[in-house]
């Protein structure tokens, strides 16, 4: 297979300045045909510039970008049928239906054959066809968006930031959405901030921070590379315990004052944390041992928190 | 340009003002309810009739022929009054500004002067009246003139100076005749340009032009539908007014070709200014304060509510320099005095403005979002 075969976004190179402001700073990457990426990073990373760029809302100040197989500060007429884009803070017509909608944008794409119903069962908008758009919970907004960037039934959808404003119930309804795509072999380039959502969603994770990516794999092989140690979790009865790990030799990753997170480089640490809190008589109401998440590898990677994640948990 | 994605547009935007029971009442009530007050207010100077009440206190043959003589001047509706009761208490309950009350022995004097040729012989009638009415001295100096007119038919000698009243126009119009194409100028014009500047920030407010930008629809396709709404707006706000002006006042206006080539002129004119103000305003708020700087100052300065006339010399000046008032002349010319040859002037001079406005507001409109 050619390269120009294999990859539905070729990233080379790419610079956009506003002003004295470098908003995204000579990034590259690829995005294989029918894979989910994801580019993940914190609010004013570059996210947003880059996919609009790569969608052809903005023109970048350097560098190529090549979408399918098109240069899209050229082929823009061309790209638009065989593109879906979900814009950042989408919106709609106020008093317009969910169908009305989809037929909308179905007729802007000159699409006679579009399964309007079979999108609208896709986001689970069944019972909500008739509703007008500002009566719309945040979380079926979102799901209309999404459905909306498929009328055309696109090779490659453009998600920016879907679930950034939605509860946490909201925002499992749309990776469900997400999911179905995935399963439906549609390119997906998704931005997000939420480190959950990208290694739920994502074959592919570029982690972006101040315009540059810094890291760029699998979920599991940018944890693997990048956190290859656990994190024990422990929550003890009274101060004691505390005191007793924080004596050992352990870099400690999160304290609140009631749980202890250590990073360890073995199970074997855990056994020993664990006899040596036996040992000196202190009791432990409750552990937890687990493998690092991209949270950690963006902490890793930047010395910064990524973001407060989707359920509600703090990440440190 | 995809005409099927320019319906669609146009589709979207029918149903979305359908269903904004606000924007319906401004674009169909509002211009009717100015009609109707102002069509009210002015009613009666084209065909002024007050109310007289009169109580004959003679009650004599040649006291009902000077009440039947003010009846048939046509100025006033005569009531007459009960010669038994009070007139100053029946004024003051009834809240009356005028009674004429005309004596006792009115005949007698009448006959004394007619017949025997008595030249002293003469009668006093009453104004019992409101002195805090306003309309009242208009009624009293009316009555002064009709009773002259009475007096110098009596003396017998013909008047030395004669008055006579001719209409320099070919027929009389009313006021309410030349207020419509006023109204209709103004009110398309208040759609055009806040319809513009409202929607296309809102839009790009929303974010939804963004998205657009990723769909095939162009700059072209989106100000086209616009162009077709607006218009659909204007005719249908044009033909509400109409209707009412016809049921309400009966007026007699000439309704041919002139009237929809001057609706799409002002539409064209207003959407244009409208698409070059959305350029430089960011903000829904700021975009509808922008557009009331220009409308308001257009609507009174124009001529769509007052005559020119009625301006100092300045104000005139201005106002011709103003594209509402060749819309307003424009549809004067054509409805009301049925002048072609002024109209096809009118047209071509807010043609030219159009033409100009809408294209460097077709350079204006930015459709990509960023650059």
């Amino acid at each position: 297979m050619t390269k120009e075969a294999e990859h539905a976004i070729e990233v080379q190179k790419l610079t956009k300045r506003y002003g004295d402001l470098l908003a995204v700073n000579d990034i590259s990457f690829n995005v294989r045909k029918g894979e989910v990426f994801a580019l993940l990073g914190p609010n004013g990373a570059g996210k947003t510039t880059t996919v609009e760029i790569i969608d052809t809302i903005r023109t970048p100040t350097s560098g190529k970008v090549s979408l399918l197989g098109m240069d899209v500060t050229k082929k823009k007429h061309d790209i638009f049928p065989r593109i879906g884009v979900l814009p950042q803070g989408f919106s709609s017509f106020d008093r317009i239906t969910v169908r009305e909608t989809l037929q909308y944008y179905s007729r802007l794409f000159s699409c006679m054959n579009t399964d309007i119903d079979g999108l609208i069962g896709l986001v689970n908008l069944k019972d909500k066809t008739k509703e007008q758009y500002k009566n719309l919970s945040g979380g079926l907004k979102q799901r209309l968006g999404i459905a909306i960037a498929l009328v055309n039934d696109p090779e490659v959808v453009f998600l920016d930031e879907p679930t950034t404003g939605l509860d946490p119930r909201a925002r499992r309804e749309v990776w469900k959405v997400l999911l179905g795509l995935k399963k439906k072999g549609k390119t997906v380039f998704l931005t997000t901030h939420y480190m959950e959502e990208a290694e739920l969603l994502a074959d592919t994770v570029a982690i972006i921070s101040k315009g540059k990516i810094i890291a760029m794999g699998s979920p599991e092989a940018l944890i693997e590379s990048n956190a290859n140690y656990l994190v024990l979790t422990l929550r003890p009865v009274d101060e004691k315990a505390l005191e007793i790990v924080r004596k050992m030799d352990f870099e400690p990753v999160y304290d609140n004052h009631k749980d202890i997170k250590v990073r360890v480089e073995h199970t074997d640490d855990v056994r020993k944390i664990l006899t040596t809190i036996k040992n000196a008589g202190a009791s432990l109401l409750s552990l937890d041992v687990r493998r690092p998440n991209l949270e950690e590898v963006f902490l890793k990677l930047t010395g910064e928190a990524l973001s407060k994640d989707p359920a509600g948990e703090v990440a440190e | 340009m995809n005409l099927r994605v320019v319906g669609a547009n146009l589709i979207v935007s029918i149903k979305s003002f359908y269903r904004e029971k606000t924007a319906m009442f401004f674009t169909i009530a509002f211009p009717i309810i100015l009609i109707l007050v102002f069509g009210a207010l002015f009613m009666n100077q084209d065909n002024m009739s007050f109310d007289l009440c009169v109580q004959d206190l003679d009650h004599t043959g040649s006291s009902a022929q000077i009440v039947k003589t003010l009846e048939l001047d046509g100025k006033f509706k005569v009531i007459k009054i009960d010669p038994a009761i009070n007139a100053a208490q029946y004024t003051r309950n009834n809240k009356l500004n005028l009674v004429l009350m005309i004596p006792k022995g009115y005949e007698g004097s009448f006959l004394q002067r007619m017949a025997l040729n008595d030249p002293n012989a003469s009668v006093v009638l009453t104004y019992l009246y409101d002195p805090s009415s306003i309309s009242v001295f208009m009624k009293i100096q009316i009555l002064n003139s009709v009773f002259a007119g009475i007096n110098r038919n009596m003396s017998g000698n013909p008047p030395f100076i004669r008055l006579t009243e001719t209409s320099a126009l070919t027929k009389k119009y009313r006021f309410i005749e030349l207020f419509i194409p006023g109204i209709i100028a103004m009110s398309v014009m208040t759609l055009s340009l806040f319809g513009t500047v409202n929607v296309n920030t809102e839009l790009r407010q929303k974010g939804i032009i963004r998205k657009l930008s990723t769909t095939p629809i162009t700059r072209t396709d989106w100000i086209l539908s616009n162009i077709l709404y607006q218009f659909i707006l204007a005719v249908i706000s044009t033909i509400a007014m109409l209707l009412v002006s016809y049921a309400v006042f009966r007026v007699r206006l000439h309704i041919n070709a002139w009237l929809p080539l001057f609706i799409v002129l002002d539409v064209f004119a207003f959407v244009g200014i409208g698409m070059i103000l959305t350029r430089f305003v960011k903000e829904a708020q700021s975009a509808a304060a922008a557009a009331n700087a220009i409308s308001f100052p257009m609507m009174f300065l124009s001529g769509s509510f007052f005559p020119l006339e009625m301006m100092p010399g300045f104000m005139r000046t201005i106002a011709r320099m103003l594209p509402l008032y060749y819309v307003n002349e424009g549809l004067r010319a054509s409805m009301v005095f049925d002048d072609h040859m002024a109209a096809l002037r009118y047209s071509a001079i807010i043609g030219v403005f159009a033409a100009v406005v809408f294209i460097l507001g077709i350079l204006a409109t930015k459709w990509e979002e960023g650059r």
